[in-house]
């Protein structure tokens, strides 16, 4: 059973590394050991996509993923069982990816004391504008040798 | 054996149902509550229903709400398989009739598990 915390103990990666490793594991990869920290610099997402969802309260609380199309696309037939030249659909784009969201924002929010509803997925191609917003926590991921970003906002 | 798989992504649809089909199902689908309950009117012999709990128009929380409301539904078996992992929704959702909770993300195993613990598919062989 995990500990009821306060959004800023997850201002720390590994909780959010447990996650997205367990989801990866289960529903995505099929075994353990594809999805690792990224070590790297920094890196440039190749025609990102942005997909957050919102944990209502007090403060509004954004969970953001940000994946390059093509990681997108292989995380989509991953998901589906599809073949690796298959094409995807933005429609199965857009589903798959928000359902990724929508997981790993789901069990971050069960980790917090008292948190508000979840909101539905929203995928965009522009990054939201968060000139309102605290950055509380971002991290990389490396899956398949591409960068995965999440990161988690206060919104004002 | 028919089961209504509601959810609004219908990744997790085609998920939750190709594991329902393998286990020997007849998969109807619905993408929210409301739509839920029309398939539930609209077609005989649905024993079992997935069911995430946010969606559009319904949530399954109401959807289940709505369900124990109906005698003609009495029999029918509802599992929440959904994100919302808190002590609290789960408890609120087994208190308003559902019969078991499912947190994503899930292995087949876990559904089939639960399945069997249910009674709605056979127990498999254990050497």
């Amino acid at each position: 059973m995990t500990t009821p915390a306060s959004w800023e103990t997850l201002v720390g990666d590994d909780p959010v590394l447990t996650i997205a490793q367990d989801l990866f594991t289960t529903m995505i990869d099929g075994e353990p050991g594809h999805l690792s920290p990224w070590l790297a610099d920094t890196p440039d997402m190749d025609d990102a996509r942005y997909t957050w969802v919102d944990v209502a309260g007090p403060i509004v609380t954004r969970v953001m993923l940000t994946a390059g199309r093509a990681t997108g696309e292989n995380l989509t037939r991953a998901l589906l069982v599809m073949g690796a030249e298959e094409p995807v659909s933005d429609a199965d784009f857009a589903d798959a990816i928000g359902e990724i969201v929508n997981v790993v924002g789901g069990n971050i929010k069960s980790l917090v004391t008292s948190p508000g509803a979840l909101s539905l997925p929203v995928v965009a191609h522009e990054a939201p504008d968060m000139s309102h917003g605290t950055r509380l926590m971002e991290t990389y991921f490396g899956w398949k040798g591409a960068p995965l970003g999440v990161s988690l906002w206060a919104l004002s | 054996m028919k089961a209504l798989v509601i959810d609004d992504s219908r990744v997790m649809r085609r998920i939750v149902g190709g594991i329902l089909v393998g286990a020997g199902f007849e998969v109807v689908e619905a993408g929210d509550g409301q739509e839920a309950l029309d398939q539930l009117a609209a077609h005989d012999g649905i024993t079992l229903c997935c069911i995430d709990w946010n969606m559009p128009v319904m949530t399954g929380f109401e959807f289940v709400v709505e369900v124990r409301k109906q005698p003609q539904w009495r029999d029918v078996t509802l599992m929440m398989i959904t994100t919302e992992g808190e002590q609290d929704q789960i408890v609120r959702a087994l208190a308003a009739g559902a019969h078991e909770y499912v947190i994503k993300p899930f292995t087949p195993e876990v559904i089939l598990d639960k399945l069997q613990f249910l009674g709605l598919v056979e127990m498999k062989e254990t050497v």
